[in-house]
C-alpha cells in the first residue's frame, strides 16, 4: 500500500483490505508534499485504492509516480470549484466527472479529461436469495428488485450518497429507473418517484462513508441479503451474484483530468500517465486485478464480467437535480438515524479540549437530516445527562437550537466512566425501531471510573442481537487509548477515528457517512 | 536518417529531460536541428500524434511535438504562452483563437472528417426498421436526419419503435449523445446540422432563426443529462460498452479503431444524410508552429498517416478511398450523397450552444 498522505483520518488497519476507501476531506492546514519532478499529486476517490499494483507498473512504464490522496467524489468537486486544488495537486481522478461537469466553476479547472476504464452500479445479491427469490440474474430489472424488498424478501447496503461516487451513482440509478424517467432526471420526476423510492430505501439496512467498511458491516452482520455498489467492488466478494439490472446502470468511466493550475510540464507527465494506463497491456492488468472493464476495443472484459449490453440511464444534467435528489435521499427517503454521542466531559476536558468539543458539535448541526434524533450524553463519573432532541422536518431550526443551547452548557468535571457510559447509552436506543442506530464515543483519557472492559464485553455478549447491530465509533482524542477505542470499535462492529491525526471537526464530520 | 529517427523516439519514450540531452548530441553530430513543437489538439487527434510511426515522420523533419488535449471551445480559455500551435477540430473556434491571438493570413487546414453516428447493430436494424435509417452494408449505413429530428421532438422512446423489444439496452428516449457544446467542437456541430436540417435546408442566421431552433436544441441537449467534454471520452465508453445506444463521434475515431481492430464485431457506422465535417484547422502561433502545420498538409509521409488513423487529407480523396477499400463493410469511401450543412457563424453557434445548453435556466 502506498503511503497516505498525512492528516488522513483513516485508521491504518482498514488500507489492508483491498476494498479500503476513505472519504476524510484532507485538512485546510495540511501540507501535502511539495511538487516534485516525476510525482503526480492526485486527488482520487476513495474506489481507487485498488489500483496500486497497477499504478507500480505505469511508474515502471513511465518513471512517474502516481501519489494519490483519497477523498470522496462530492468534496473533490468542492475543492476543484474553491480553488483549493491549486498548486497542491496535479491531476484529478475521480470515479466520474458527471457531477463535476455540473459545476462550472469545477470544470474550468479541468484541462483534459479522459476515461480509464469502467464499471456500472449492480446490485449483488447471496446466491441462496437469488434462489430463493426464483431471480435469473439476466433478468433481473429495478422493479423487481423493488418489488422484493417491498415484500420484504430483501434487504441491502449502500454507500452514503453525499461522501461516496458508489452512493451517489446507485442513488441515480435507482432514482432513475424506479421514476421511470425515460431521459434525464428532472425535479419533477424525483418528486413522482417519491413515494416508490420512499419504499425501496426502507429495505436499506447499512450505509457506509466508504465501500471498505461497507464490506466488514456486511459479512459481521450475515442477516443483510445484498450490497449496492459498483460491479468491480462486488464482484470481489464470494458468493455474491452480481447482477446488472436489465432496464439500466449508472457507469463510471474514471477520468484521468489534468488541472489548468499545472505548468506544461505536469500535463505532460498526466499525458503519458494516461497512455500507459490505457496501453493494452495495463488495460488487461486492470480488468484482471480490479475487474473494472477495458476503454479499448483490443482488451476484453475479464473473464466473469458478462458482456451483454445494458442501457445506460443519464445522470442528471443540472447541478438542481443532482442537490435535489441527495438532499430528498437524506431528510425524507432514507430510513433517519438515531445517534447517541458518548462525551467525556471529565475534569480533564477543561480548557482548551472541551471548547474545542463544543466547536465541532455546534459544526455539526448544520449537517443533521430532518428526522434525525440525537441525544447527547456527557459523562464523567457518571453520565451526567441524557438529553434527546428531533429534527423536526416542519421545523428542524428549533431541535437544532436545542442541541446547540445544550453544547454550550457542557461543563469539564470528574473522572473518566467510558464502559458505564456506553452501557447507558445502549440501554437508552433499546431496539426494535426502524432506524440507523449508531454509537459515537469521544473521550480524551482512559477508563478510570464505573465497569471495566470485561464487564462492557460481557453486557455486549448478553445483548440481543438487533441490539448488537448498534456499532460503536470511538474517537480518538487528547490522552485516550488507542488500544482500549479499538477494542470497543471491533467488538461492535465500528471504526475508529483518530482526531489527534486530524481534527475533531473532521472525526464528527466523517462519521457522518456511518450514521 | 533512419537511425537518428530511432534514437530521438527511443529516448522520447525513457522522459523529456533525458531526450533533449540526447537529442542536443545527435545534433552536434548531424547538424539537424530537432524543433520542438508544443501544442494543444482537440482530442480526438491525440492518438495520431502519440502513434510512433507518426512520431517517426515528424522527427524525420527536424519535429519533436508535445501535444496536450482540450475540447475545441475550452482552447479560447486556455494561456497558450509558451505554445507553438492550437489545433482545434474546426474552422470556427480556430477563427476565434486566430483573433484572439492576433494570427494573421489563412489558416492550413491539413485533414477533415465527418461527423458520424456509431450504433450496435441491434440499435440499427431497429432504426432502418422504423425508417429512421437505411443500412448500405453490413455495418454501414445513412441515418435520415429529419425523420430521427421528428422523433426527437415527438419525445420518441425506444420502446414505441418496431423490433426494439429484442434488445433489453433498447429502452428509453431515442436520442444521440454527443459532447456538451460549448466545450467541444462535435457537440457545437451537432446543433449546427440540426438547426440546418430543422430549418429545411437554411443555415441559422438571424435572431428570430435562433429563437426559433432553440427549443428543438434544446431538447436534443437536455434529454442528454451530463455531457462529456470530448468526442475521444465519449467513443471510448461506447466500446466499453456504456453509454447510449448512439453516439456522435468523427469518422476519423472509426477508422483509427478499425485500424486496431479490423473486426468491430457488430459496430454500425451511419452517415447522417445531412452532417457537418470538421476541418481540423490550426492556428499557427510561431514560426515553427507554422512550419509544422505546413508539413502535416504537405508531407505524403504524414498525409498517408492521417488517413490511416481516419482523417480524410484536403485535396485529394482517393488516399483516404484507396485506404478505406479494405474496410467499406464500415466506411465510405467517398462522401458522395452526404449533404454537408454549413456552419453558422462563431457567433451564431455560440448562441445556440448557450441556449441548448439552458445556461442559467435551471
Amino acid at each position: 500500500m502506498r503511503r497516505r498522505a498525512p492528516g488522513s483520518l483513516l485508521v491504518a488497519a482498514a488500507a489492508a483490505t483491498l476494498l479500503a476507501a476513505c472519504t476524510a476531506a484532507p485538512e485546510e492546514d495540511e501540507d501535502p508534499d511539495a511538487a516534485a519532478p516525476g510525482t503526480l499529486r492526485v486527488l482520487a476517490s476513495s474506489e481507487l485504492s485498488d489500483m496500486t499494483p497497477v499504478l507500480e507498473r505505469v511508474e515502471k512504464d513511465t518513471g512517474v509516480t502516481v501519489r494519490p490522496t483519497y477523498i470522496g467524489t462530492l468534496d473533490a468537486v468542492d475543492m476543484l470549484a474553491t480553488g483549493k486544488t491549486d498548486g497542491r495537486y496535479d491531476a484529478v481522478w475521480l470515479s466520474s466527472n458527471d457531477y463535476l461537469r455540473l459545476r462550472p466553476d469545477a470544470e474550468k479547472k479541468v484541462v483534459s479529461q479522459t476515461p480509464v476504464m469502467s464499471s456500472p452500479v449492480a446490485i449483488g445479491v447471496r446466491s441462496a436469495v437469488v434462489e430463493e427469490l426464483g431471480w435469473k440474474p439476466e433478468e433481473v430489472t429495478w422493479s423487481r428488485i423493488e418489488q422484493a424488498v417491498r415484500d420484504g424478501r430483501l434487504t441491502y447496503g449502500m454507500t452514503d450518497p453525499a461522501r461516496s461516487n458508489s452512493g451517489f451513482s446507485t442513488l441515480v440509478s435507482v432514482a432513475s429507473a424506479l421514476s421511470g424517467a425515460q431521459s434525464a432526471l428532472t425535479d419533477a420526476d424525483v418528486t413522482k418517484a417519491a413515494p416508490r423510492l420512499k419504499e425501496f430505501f426502507k429495505g436499506q439496512k447499512l450505509t457506509s462513508g466508504s465501500s471498505g467498511w461497507l464490506a466488514g458491516a456486511y459479512n459481521r452482520r450475515g442477516d443483510v441479503d445484498a450490497l449496492l455498489n459498483y460491479e468491480s467492488v462486488l464482484k470481489g466478494f464470494e458468493g455474491l451474484t452480481v447482477i446488472r439490472p436489465k432496464d439500466g446502470v449508472v457507469t463510471a468511466d474514471y477520468p484521468l483530468s489534468s488541472l489548468a493550475s499545472t505548468d506544461a510540464a505536469t500535463r505532460e507527465d498526466v499525458r503519458r500517465v494516461t497512455e500507459a494506463l490505457r496501453s493494452d497491456a495495463v488495460q488487461r492488468l486492470i480488468t484482471d486485478r480490479t475487474l473494472r472493464r477495458p476503454v479499448v476495443a483490443s482488451v476484453p472484459p475479464a473473464a466473469g464480467l458478462d458482456t451483454g449490453r445494458r442501457r445506460e440511464l443519464p445522470f442528471p444534467g443540472s447541478r438542481s437535480v443532482a442537490d435535489g435528489l441527495l438532499d430528498s435521499y437524506e431528510n425524507e427517503l432514507r430510513r433517519p438515524s438515531r445517534t447517541v454521542y458518548v462525551l467525556d466531559t471529565s475534569g480533564s476536558m477543561e480548557g482548551g479540549r472541551l471548547s474545542r468539543l463544543k466547536s465541532a458539535l455546534t459544526g455539526l448541526t448544520g449537517d443533521f437530516r430532518d428526522r434525525e434524533e440525537v441525544t447527547l450524553m456527557p459523562f464523567g463519573s457518571d453520565v451526567k445527562s441524557v438529553r434527546t432532541h428531533v429534527v423536526d422536518p416542519a421545523d428542524p431550526r428549533s431541535g437544532l437550537e436545542a442541541i446547540r443551547k445544550d453544547t454550550e452548557a457542557l461543563t469539564a468535571e470528574g473522572d473518566t466512566a467510558i464502559y458505564t457510559s456506553l452501557e447507558k447509552a445502549y440501554g437508552h436506543l433499546g431496539a426494535g425501531r426502524d432506524t440507523f442506530t449508531s454509537i459515537v464515543l469521544m473521550t480524551d483519557g482512559e477508563n478510570t471510573a464505573g465497569a471495566e472492559a470485561e464487564d462492557f464485553d460481557a453486557f455486549y455478549a448478553g445483548l440481543d442481537r438487533d441490539r448488537r447491530a448498534t456499532p460503536v465509533f470511538p474517537i480518538l482524542f487528547g490522552d485516550s487509548d488507542r488500544a482500549e477505542l479499538e477494542h470497543i470499535a471491533d467488538l461492535t462492529g465500528g471504526r475508529l477515528f483518530d482526531a489527534r491525526q486530524g481534527s475533531l471537526d473532521g472525526a464528527f464530520e466523517e462519521i457522518r457517512g456511518y450514521q | 536518417m533512419r537511425r537518428i529517427a530511432g534514437i530521438v523516439l527511443a529516448v522520447l519514450l525513457i522522459g523529456g529531460v533525458v531526450a533533449a540531452v540526447v537529442a542536443g548530441r545527435d545534433n552536434e553530430e548531424t547538424g539537424t536541428a530537432t524543433k520542438t513543437v508544443r501544442m494543444v489538439i482537440g482530442s480526438e487527434k491525440a492518438e495520431f500524434f502519440a502513434d510512433p510511426d507518426v512520431v517517426k515522420a515528424l522527427a524525420a523533419k527536424g519535429y519533436t511535438v508535445e501535444a496536450e488535449t482540450s475540447g475545441s471551445w475550452a482552447m479560447e480559455g486556455l494561456d497558450l504562452k509558451g505554445y507553438d500551435l492550437a489545433f482545434p477540430s474546426s474552422r470556427a473556434p480556430a477563427t476565434e483563437l486566430a483573433a484572439r491571438h492576433e494570427v494573421r493570413g489563412a489558416l492550413p487546414r491539413p485533414f477533415y472528417s465527418p461527423l458520424v453516428v456509431v450504433a450496435r447493430r441491434g440499435a440499427a436494424t431497429v432504426l432502418a426498421g422504423n425508417g429512421l435509417a437505411t443500412l448500405d452494408a453490413k455495418n454501414r449505413g445513412t441515418l435520415k436526419m429529419a425523420a430521427y429530428l421528428d422523433a426527437a421532438e415527438r419525445d420518441r422512446t425506444w420502446q414505441q419503435l418496431k423490433g426494439a423489444g429484442r434488445y433489453g439496452e433498447l429502452s428509453g428516449t431515442l436520442f444521440i449523445s454527443s459532447t456538451d457544446p460549448e466545450s467541444s467542437n462535435s457537440g457545437a456541430l451537432y446543433l449546427a446540422a440540426a438547426s440546418y436540417v430543422a430549418g429545411g435546408g437554411k443555415v441559422v442566421a438571424s435572431d428570430a432563426e435562433v429563437e426559433r431552433t432553440a427549443p428543438l436544441l434544446r431538447k436534443l441537449v437536455s434529454v442528454q443529462g451530463a455531457q462529456q467534454t470530448g468526442t475521444d471520452a465519449v467513443f471510448r465508453d461506447f466500446v466499453s460498452g456504456a453509454g447510449n445506444p448512439l453516439v456522435l463521434v468523427y469518422e476519423s475515431q472509426v477508422a483509427a479503431l478499425l485500424d486496431e481492430q479490423p473486426d468491430a464485431e457488430d459496430l454500425v457506422v451511419l452517415y447522417p444524410d445531412t452532417t457537418v465535417n470538421s476541418d481540423h484547422t490550426v492556428v499557427p502561433l510561431t514560426e515553427n508552429g507554422k512550419g509544422l502545420a505546413e508539413l502535416l498538409g504537405s508531407d505524403p509521409e504524414l498525409r498517408r498517416l492521417a488517413v490511416r488513423h481516419g482523417f480524410r487529407p484536403q485535396g485529394d480523396a482517393a488516399e483516404f478511398a484507396a485506404a478505406a477499400s479494405d474496410r467499406t463493410t464500415y466506411l465510405k469511401q467517398r462522401l458522395t450523397g452526404v449533404r454537408q450543412a454549413p456552419v453558422p457563424t462563431a457567433a451564431v453557434l455560440h448562441e445556440l450552444a448557450r441556449r441548448a445548453v439552458g445556461q442559467g435556466g435551471q
